[in-house]
Formats: C-alpha cells, sequence, structure tokens
C-alpha cells in the first residue's frame, strides 16, 4: 500500500505551557532522579537556575501536563491529528505502533515560569519493508518557543512507526 | 556501580551544598576522547515504575500500563516506555555535565523494555570541537555516542548527544 504523502507539512498542534514545580518534580521522580535541583528552588539557584529547571526530556511530556488550565491558541488542524489519522488507518488492519526515534535539539533549559508556545508539523511519512513487513514511518517536529520574547526553547522531532 | 541510590537531606543548605557538588560538572579541558561516564543502572523495572512515569509524563497508551490490552496485539505483557529509557540516559548525561549543558540528544529505540529489566545507561566522548554559538561566542562541544542496555546486554536504545562546556 502506497502512502498518502499529502499529509506532509500539515500542521499537527499548536499548543501553549506554562511550566509548574509540580509536574517538573514528580516527572523528575519517574525518572529516579532525586537531584534537588528538581525540588529545591534554593539548590536550583545555586546551579545558576532562576527556579527548577526540567529534566532534559521533559518537553516531551509537557503536552500532556502543562495544557492544563493554560489559554490555547486555535487548533490548527480542525480537530484532525494528522498523525492519529494516519496511524488510526493503519491500525484498522492489525498491527502495532512503536516509537521509533527522538530528537532534540536544546537552545536553552526549560525553566519554571517559563511559558511556551510550540507549532509542530508533519515532516515526512514513508514506508521500508524488512524482514517481508511493511513498515511506515511517519514524523512530526515541535518547536518550542518562549511566548515573550520568541526565541526557540527546543525543537523536538518525533518518529512514529507503524508495524504489521 | 551506583544502582537506584536514593540519598536524602533534611536540612536545605545540606541540600544547596550537595547540588553544587553534583553539578560541578567536567571541564572542556579535562575531557578526552574516549571518555566514560560512570555508568548508571537502574532496576530491576516495574509496572509500578511504568506507570509512575505514565503518570507524570501523561502518556496513558495503554500498551505500558494494561496487560489485558497489551497481550491483545501480540506482547507478552505491558513494556516501558521509550521515553522513560530515554529520560533515564538523559539523566545519565546530565549527572556528567550539568542540567544546562545538553545542547542535542537523539536516539533510536530498538528493542522495547519489559518488567523485571536492568537498565545499563553509558556514553563516551567520541569527539571535541569548537564552534561559533548563536551569540557570536565561541561553543566547546562534546560529542558522545551513548546506549542503554537490558541484562542480558541487548541494546535498547542507542544515541548520540551534544553538549557545551567551559
Amino acid at each position: 500500500m502506497a502512502v498518502d504523502t499529502s499529509v506532509i507539512g500539515k500542521p499537527t498542534s499548536a499548543n501553549r505551557v506554562r511550566i509548574e514545580r509540580g509536574p517538573v518534580s514528580f516527572f523528575a521522580s519517574a525518572l529516579k532522579d532525586h537531584n534537588p535541583v528538581y525540588s529545591d528552588p534554593s539548590a536550583a539557584k545555586v546551579a545558576g537556575f532562576d527556579d527548577l529547571p526540567a529534566p532534559p526530556t521533559f518537553s516531551f511530556a509537557m503536552l500532556h501536563m502543562g495544557k492544563v488550565g493554560q489559554e490555547q491558541p486555535p487548533d490548527p488542524t480542525k480537530g484532525t491529528h494528522p498523525m492519529n489519522e494516519v496511524m488510526g488507518n493503519l491500525m484498522k488492519e492489525g498491527g502495532i505502533v512503536l516509537h521509533g526515534e527522538q530528537d532534540f535539539v536544546f537552545h536553552r533549559p526549560i525553566v519554571v515560569g517559563d511559558v511556551l508556545v510550540s507549532e509542530g508539523v508533519i515532516k515526512d511519512l514513508y514506508e521500508k519493508e524488512s524482514k517481508g513487513k511493511v513498515m511506515t514511518f511517519i514524523v512530526m517536529q515541535t518547536v518550542w518557543k518562549d511566548e515573550k520574547s520568541g526565541e526557540p526553547v527546543v525543537t523536538e522531532t518525533f518518529n512514529l512507526i507503524h508495524r504489521k | 556501580m551506583r544502582s537506584d541510590s536514593r540519598v536524602t537531606f533534611s536540612v536545605p543548605a545540606i541540600r544547596s551544598a550537595a547540588m553544587t557538588q553534583t553539578s560541578s560538572k567536567i571541564g572542556y579541558d579535562k575531557i578526552s576522547e574516549g571518555d566514560e561516564a560512570p555508568p548508571l543502572e537502574v532496576g530491576p523495572l516495574t509496572r509500578t515504575n511504568f506507570v509512575r512515569y505514565a503518570g507524570a509524563s501523561g502518556d496513558f497508551n495503554p500498551m505500558h500500563h494494561d496487560d489485558t490490552i497489551a497481550t491483545q496485539v501480540g506482547n507478552p505483557s505491558v513494556f516501558g516506555h521509550g521515553m522513560l529509557t530515554a529520560g533515564l540516559l538523559a539523566r545519565l548525561l546530565k549527572d556528567w555535565f550539568g542540567p544546562e549543558a545538553l545542547r542535542k540528544f537523539q536516539m533510536r529505540f530498538s528493542k522495547q523494555v519489559w518488567p523485571g529489566d536492568t537498565l545499563t545507561c553509558t556514553a563516551k566522548v567520541t569527539g571535541k570541537r569548537e564552534a561559533p554559538s548563536s551569540d557570536g561566542q565561541v561553543e566547546k562541544l562534546v560529542d558522545v555516542e551513548c546506549a542503554v542496555t537490558n541484562q542480558d546486554g541487548t541494546e535498547v536504545l542507542t544515541g548520540t548527544a551534544t553538549a557545551s562546556l567551559s
């Protein structure tokens, strides 16, 4: 089955999150990281931060944790997330969806108090055959920016695989 | 080898002092190609670890906490979030270079992580270079290759990272 590459370039979401102490601390503890920089503002200050910094992979969780109660920008997808649509259609014929690759570019650390905005876009969609099985890859990129300065903070690239 | 040690401090002043120590990141001049980070071992991982990460990340894909659904699609059980494994490896890099040093972290998830697995995170310097930064300064960058292996020595994640050191 050929993939419909018209999805490339489509927006996936627009988001706004406020970084708060509770979710940052809880996230660090779920990684069994008990470094006080993630729980004690005075330790964070000693380390040179204005408030608690977020662990490096926190941006991947912000979409779920940080949107609650925040004013959101208009949804550019008109209700249909293109990644969910592609994977949903493939899953109708069975198989499994796996997180294949992940890429972070850190422009600066995320710190409690930040208000960040992001836009996501589908970067690629392709198929590969491995051991007689077709795998479909979909790549989404999300750029997080500081709402106040407009400067980029983290760029994330997420590669999801559907395998039959 | 350090294995999920929980050190607790009761006095804020001591916590700050400990932080200064734990964030005494390695200097650019002190690090060489081939240097390895002290490995970080975590495990055995339990379903509770997965559920805790699900709650902390908001990722409630049932493959990671609901055995009924996970086995229906052919898995022997639930399996861990790839980003839980990635987060543990990021912790090793952060412990080595400091909480503000990472510039890039990219990874490929090659195998699933199952309840009972013990993971070992490793990282090794592959190169050092100086490059112009966005603000016109020179950044001293260290490139590493990194991996997470399970108790059988099988790689579950492989990656590369770049840190900026002073």
